[in-house]
């Protein structure tokens, strides 16, 4: 039974639960604006992260440049998208 | 076909290799995708016209439920694939069953979340942010129907096949796959709800 349960992939999930905790306190706790963007920004990257390396074996074979360059030029073009958008469609105007 | 037994099932040959490649560049095309939905969404999330505001209609149990069930599925899909791995047929296919209850328990209440919206007059044509927030949110949960049945018939052919290359690689893409759906949740929890309920 114990093999099942790789010590790897509890604490990944362990971890995972504590990010979204952490990020709860956006809703809980009285914050201001930036201090919560701040925290959800945090928290959701490197639970991306987590989930790309301890879950999704992202550097496992020879193909893990491969792998992460899509990956980074994915996130690349929606982060220039996000903001893109953001900057032309709304503070532009500001 | 030469078959690697030093690797893992799934990466065995040279045509698994390349799909699991393949598969990785689809999900890049998916970020995109999702990209320009978030883009969209903060672009128009102030837009309510007369309609209400995220921080009248969003409640946080139900969000909260949502995120749980979808972070262990994405666990136990995780186990399933270490169960492979060692080759345990059995075990893994029951984690994948409680993956895949897990994604219907998801479903379930999301589908009543977007009942409980159109029933409080944040319907589809309401203004551009219930628009956007239900397209966005609907896309993700799309993915997450299309998800189920894919799962679905890949343990019906590793029932009937058993762990092959060609079924432990499909298994493995379609993790690959789930854990992707959940890491968009995660944004979607954090931009979506979490900024819009601050």
């Amino acid at each position: 039974m114990k093999e099942l349960f790789p010590m790897k992939q509890i604490l990944g999930f362990v971890f995972s639960l504590l990010l979204t905790v952490i990020a709860l306190a956006v809703y809980f706790l009285d914050m201001s604006f930036s201090t919560g963007m701040t925290i959800l920004l945090a928290t959701a990257f490197i639970q991306a992260a987590v989930q790309l390396v301890v879950f999704m074996h992202a550097g496992e074979t020879k193909d893990k440049g491969a792998i992460y360059t899509n990956v980074y030029y994915g996130v690349f073009i929606a982060l220039a998208t996000v903001f893109g958008t953001l900057l032309t469609m709304i503070w532009g105007y500001n | 076909m030469k078959i690697d037994h030093s690797l893992p099932l799934e990466y065995s040959t040279e045509e698994n290799r390349l799909k699991i490649l393949g598969f990785w560049i689809f999900l890049g095309a998916e970020i995109m995708l999702f990209g320009t939905l978030f883009a969209s969404y903060f672009t128009l999330v102030d837009r309510i016209g007369s309609g209400p505001s995220g921080k009248e209609i969003f409640e946080i149990t139900p969000v909260l439920i949502e995120t749980i069930v979808l972070l262990t599925s994405s666990f136990t899909i995780g186990l399933g694939v270490h169960a492979m791995r060692i080759g345990r047929k059995k075990a893994m296919m029951s984690f994948f069953v409680i993956t895949l209850l897990l994604g219907l328990v998801f479903l379930g209440v999301e589908i009543f979340e977007f009942i409980h919206y159109v029933h409080i007059g944040a319907g589809l044509q309401t203004s551009a942010f219930t628009a956007i927030l239900l397209s966005t949110l609907g896309t993700h949960g799309l993915h997450v129907t299309f998800g189920l049945f894919w799962g679905l018939f890949i343990l019906l052919q590793v029932k009937k096949r058993g762990l092959t290359p060609e079924t432990a690689n499909k298994s493995f893409i379609f993790s690959l796959y789930w854990h992707f759906l959940d890491v968009v949740w995660i944004f979607i929890f954090s931009f979506v709800y979490l900024k819009g309920m601050m």
